[in-house]
């Protein structure tokens, strides 16, 4: 929200004497940061972030308020001469408990109207226009700088009766905007015997509005419920600043005052006659006072606050504060709805005493560190291990595209209501084409080789709502080598890609089936699994120790042709298991170590190099022991269709 | 084959075979073995000739199968050595020489964690000495948990769908707009325990959502990280000794922080917490845009409404809570411009920010 300093000064004198820098400093340690500073040299105005909690600095009054508790400096006396109120002249009925109380008067205005200077630069600080219409700037003036929002009717078109009341379906209004609006049962309106003539707090109506023409004003000063305002802007989507300030609790005894204010402004600027003044409705009831009890607000503060300097913050800020036993008991102005328990109040004291004098210290600790989770613990694993493995982390949206490929019936349950746009609408059930995307990218870019990684939430609908599972996805694409004299640059052969994914994962300790990243794309394949689907982080921090051998190892080469269509699963298998049996725990390893096929080979025959390892724990194997092995291997090899390769 | 018809001495030297071949990693070494076991002269296979024709004539049949049946093995394992080695030298046949070592040589493949996840980590890896485990919840989430249980008003602007994302087919739920609902979690699920465990503290990173269009600045997905304790007394100066203890931690012996009163709905007293700009040092710059301060984190002490709601009673237990941006973290520790980039993915932004300076 923006502030005229000029303004603000004219508020709280003291200010006056203060350079900008160092309102600048003093604004954000009440809790009111400061965004920016504009025309600084000449007559600044600053940009000040108000919370939502904090209406009531919503006015240049209402933050010097803020600043003259801080300081200790007194605000400027509101120049306010309460109106002698007498006879209704109009009937003005309250028929909702959203208002409970309506200020008003009727005033005949002057033939010449100006707005003063002062006016119209403090308008023009806020970013709005004289109207040069007395009864719409000095709301406007009013507005800004005290907070409290008024409306003027042009008292000769209102029919009959003013009523505050809830709206009736198919009522509409056209407000001053000129925009036709249909009313709720939920719309608290200022209707007159005709219908409704204002949205109340939001937006006066276009029939009733004040204009050069208008020659007896309403006035209206009343106080709505801000909840009821907040949710009548929010359904016609209208943010107006009376709906702002309304909406986030406007100070009920100003109800009177403002009405007083913008009387005097109009008898003033446009020479104004008072016709009448009075009030329907009355001020709503105090609220409970709150207790302050020393021990909340030592414990709030980490120190002994003595009370005597709670007393006077609180009082500073407007509260009426009682000793009660071994605390305060604090009655909070009308214009802070905010203050409702104990711990706001230690808020205001340390607030405005500063947060800077608040000491720092280390809680201790009150029982032992838990263990972190193993899920946690496990994503770190895998995400370190992929990382070491020479892949690339990355972080892509939650949700994608729906469109491709069609969406069936299982994915409407994870559609976004309001989704920023199509292709961020809906929660993904795979990473895989998120991967997709991010390589392809990659590769247009100019990378060679693509390697990455994701792991990330993915949801699969069910009918209580999108279930998450924790999701790990790789891909690998693009061509290897070529950085280096040492490494030729080669494409990857397309077993060598499906096969590296397959050993990443069984490094991983897991099992899945790589799919190709395009069919007819680059070439590079990418796989996802579950990551319940790996072995769960475990407690144990080395293994239990396993005895070796230290006798020499026997390494022995058996060449086999077999069908090009055999399974390496079923058959390895069947020779180790073989091997197993007769060797027992000299059997150490059997693997492939060279696939070969020529021409020279029988057709529909390829050879494979099957590498098995011994090693005794208790002797040198001798010749004779593996040869036997070896044969036993062989026969469960030819059990398979595999012959010796001569 | 009966290899106890020859001499222990060729025994052990046959069951040292292999190991010796694979030993031999040139092919001079090759060459060695090979004249030690099949040369013409002073070999073993010359020894085991000489014994077989010394040989009693009955046992020259047996004896001749053996000795065959080892000069075959030793020469097949020769000739298949000599082929691996002879490849292995035709690739670097010649460069071997002059080879000059500061050519490129190959590197070990090099991934790296996305920068997010670092910082993530390491905020984890810094709040746990001070005893804060992690706790996660889901990322779409109950109205309950993620405004209700944090003491938001059901007419609250943030509950809005211009703000929060909801499903489609689930009106109650929405996409989490904060990581604060898992204190809501955590606390619902720890309350029972609280006195056993001794109070409540741990960290929860995580992907948070807000209908932000994309810029810069913004992103409709991002992290957060939110941290929360609850034990006995807890005031601001706790979660002042906590938080400027973890900014020492993140950005340096030397990091500068202040507190500022704020307003969030689940936390009362609420503040928020500013880092010296480590761009400019204070002096003023476009990042903090020449208030020489950052604002890093929106903090506070737990309000007692969300205690009350979880079961823990506020007036034994107090606690406080801070939520962090892990975005604006991250590119201010590495002075990253735009936020886009971390979720562009482009390897060469991915590897630089693996990097460890």
């Amino acid at each position: 929200m923006r502030y005229h300093l000029r303004a603000l000064r004219l508020e709280l004198p003291a200010l006056a004497e203060i350079p900008l820098v160092e309102v600048c400093e003093l604004l954000p340690s009440l809790g009111f940061p400061v965004d920016g500073v504009e025309a600084r040299e000449t007559d600044p105005i600053l940009d000040v972030d108000v919370t939502a909690n904090r209406g009531d600095a919503q006015s240049h009054r209402g933050l010097a308020r803020d600043l003259s508790a801080r300081l200790g400096a007194a605000l400027a006396p509101l120049s306010h001469t309460a109106l002698a109120e007498g006879e209704a002249l109009f009937p003005i009925r309250l028929e909702a408990d959203a208002c409970p109380i309506y200020a008003t008067a009727i005033l005949e205005l002057g033939s010449v109207q100006a707005t003063p200077e002062e006016a119209v630069g403090l308008l023009g600080a806020m970013g709005a226009n004289a109207k040069q219409l007395a009864a719409v700037d000095a709301s406007n003036e009013l507005l800004h700088r005290y907070g409290h929002p008024t409306h003027a009717f042009d008292a000769d078109t209102l029919k009959g009766a003013l009523i505050v009341r809830w709206g009736r379906e198919g009522e509409r209004l056209v407000g001053l905007d000129g925009v036709e609006r249909k009313l709720t049962a939920e719309d608290l309106v200022i209707a007159d015997e005709a219908g409704p003539v204002a949205l109340a707090g939001v937006m006066g109506g276009d029939a009733t509005k004040v204009t050069a023409s208008t020659r007896r004003v309403l006035l209206e000063s009343a106080y709505f419920d801000p909840r009821v305002v907040r949710r009548m802007a929010h359904r016609h989507g209208l943010h107006t600043d009376a709906s702002h300030r309304f909406g986030r609790g406007a100070d009920p005894a100003m109800a009177p005052v403002a009405r007083d204010l913008l009387a005097a402004r109009l008898m003033a600027w446009a020479g104004a006659r008072l016709v009448g003044a009075w009030t329907a409705g009355a001020l709503p009831g105090v609220r409970p006072a709150v207790e302050l009890a020393p021990g909340l607000l030592n414990r709030i503060a980490g120190e002994a606050i003595p009370l005597e300097e709670a007393e006077l913050w609180l009082t500073r800020l407007g509260c009426q504060v009682a000793r009660s036993g071994e605390g305060l008991q604090v009655q909070p102005p009308t214009w802070r709805h905010d203050l409702a328990i104990p711990e706001d109040l230690a808020e205001e004291v340390l607030r405005l005493r500063g947060f800077d004098r608040l000491g720092s210290a280390l809680p201790p600790l009150e029982g032992p560190p838990q263990p972190l989770e193993s899920g946690y613990l496990q994503r770190r694993r895998v995400a370190a291990r992929l990382a070491q493995l020479g892949f690339f982390q990355t972080v892509t949206y939650g949700f994608v595209d729906p469109e491709e490929p069609p969406l069936g019936d299982e994915a409407a349950g994870r559609i976004l209501a309001n989704p920023l746009g199509q292709e961020y609408s809906l929660m993904r059930g795979t990473l895989l084409r998120s991967l997709r995307a991010t390589a392809l990218a990659n590769l247009a870019q100019g990378a060679r080789e693509v390697r990455l990684f994701e792991i990330a939430p993915t949801h699969r609908a069910t009918p209580a709502g999108p279930e998450e599972s924790w999701t790990v996805g790789l891909l690998w694409a693009g061509q290897a080598g070529g950085e280096d004299p040492l490494s030729p640059v080669r494409s990857l052969a397309p077993e060598e890609g499906r096969a590296f994914l397959l050993g990443v994962l069984e490094d991983l300790g897991a099992v899945a089936q790589p799919v190709p990243v395009a069919e007819d794309g680059p070439l590079g394949w990418m796989v996802e699994l579950p990551l319940a689907a790996l072995p769960a982080h475990s407690e144990r921090i080395i293994p239990p120790f396993r005895p070796f051998s230290r006798f020499p190892r026997v390494e022995r080469d058996l060449s086999l042709l077999v069908d090009l269509a055999q399974g390496y699963r079923e058959l390895a298998d069947a020779m180790a298991a073989s091997l197993r049996a007769c060797a027992g725990s000299a059997f150490q390893d059997l693997r492939c170590v060279d696939v070969f096929r020529h021409k020279s080979l029988p057709t529909g025959r390829q050879a494979w190099l099957m590498r098995m390892r011994f090693q005794a724990l208790d002797r040198t194997l001798t010749g004779e022991d593996v040869d036997a092995w070896v044969a036993a291997a062989l026969e469960a090899a030819r059990a398979h269709g595999a012959e010796r390769r001569a | 084959m009966d290899l106890n018809l020859l001499p222990l001495e060729i025994q052990e030297a046959h069951a040292a075979f292999p190991v010796a071949l694979a030993a031999c990693d040139e092919l001079d070494a090759l060459n060695r073995l090979k004249g030690a076991y099949t040369g013409r002269e002073g070999s073993h296979a010359a020894r085991l000739m000489d014994l077989l024709k010394t040989a009693p004539k009955e046992q020259k049949r047996d004896l001749g199968a053996v000795i065959n049946g080892l000069k075959q093995a030793w020469e097949e394992g020769l000739k298949s050595r000599q082929a691996e080695l002879e490849a292995a030298r035709k690739q670097v046949a010649g460069l071997a020489a002059h080879w000059d070592a500061e050519l490129p040589r190959p590197l070990p493949a090099r991934g790296a964690l996305h920068p997010l996840t670092r910082v993530m980590d390491r905020l984890v890896d810094v709040f746990r000495p001070l005893g804060y485990h992690v706790e996660e919840g889901p990322e779409v989430e109950t109205e309950a948990h993620n405004f209700d249980g944090l003491n938001i008003p059901e007419d609250h602007p943030a509950r809005g769908s211009a703000d929060t994302f909801y499903l489609n087919a689930h009106p109650g739920l929405l996409l989490r707009t904060h990581t604060s609902p898992v204190q809501v979690r955590a606390l619902k699920r720890l309350a029972p325990e609280i006195t056993a465990r001794g109070g409540i503290r741990f960290l929860a990173p995580g992907r948070v959502y807000r209908k932000d269009e994309i810029d810069p600045t913004h992103s409709p997905m991002f992290h957060q990280v939110e941290g929360m304790l609850v034990g006995h007394d807890i005031g601001l100066h706790h979660l002042k000794g906590t938080l400027a203890y973890a900014m020492k931690a993140l950005f340096g012996p030397g990091a500068e922080v202040r507190f500022r009163p704020s307003y969030f709905p689940f936390v009362e007293p609420g503040c928020e917490m500013d880092v010296r700009c480590p761009l400019c040092g204070g002096a003023g710059c476009r990042v903090c845009k020449g208030s020489g301060w950052v604002e890093i984190l929106g903090a506070g002490l737990v309000h007692p409404n969300v205690l009350a709601f979880a079961g823990i009673d506020p007036a034994e237990w107090s606690g406080f809570a801070f939520g962090m941006g892990v975005e604006r973290m991250a590119m201010m520790l590495s002075q990253t411009p735009d936020l886009r980039l971390f979720f562009e993915n482009d390897q060469r932004f991915l590897a630089a920010m693996g990097g460890l300076d």
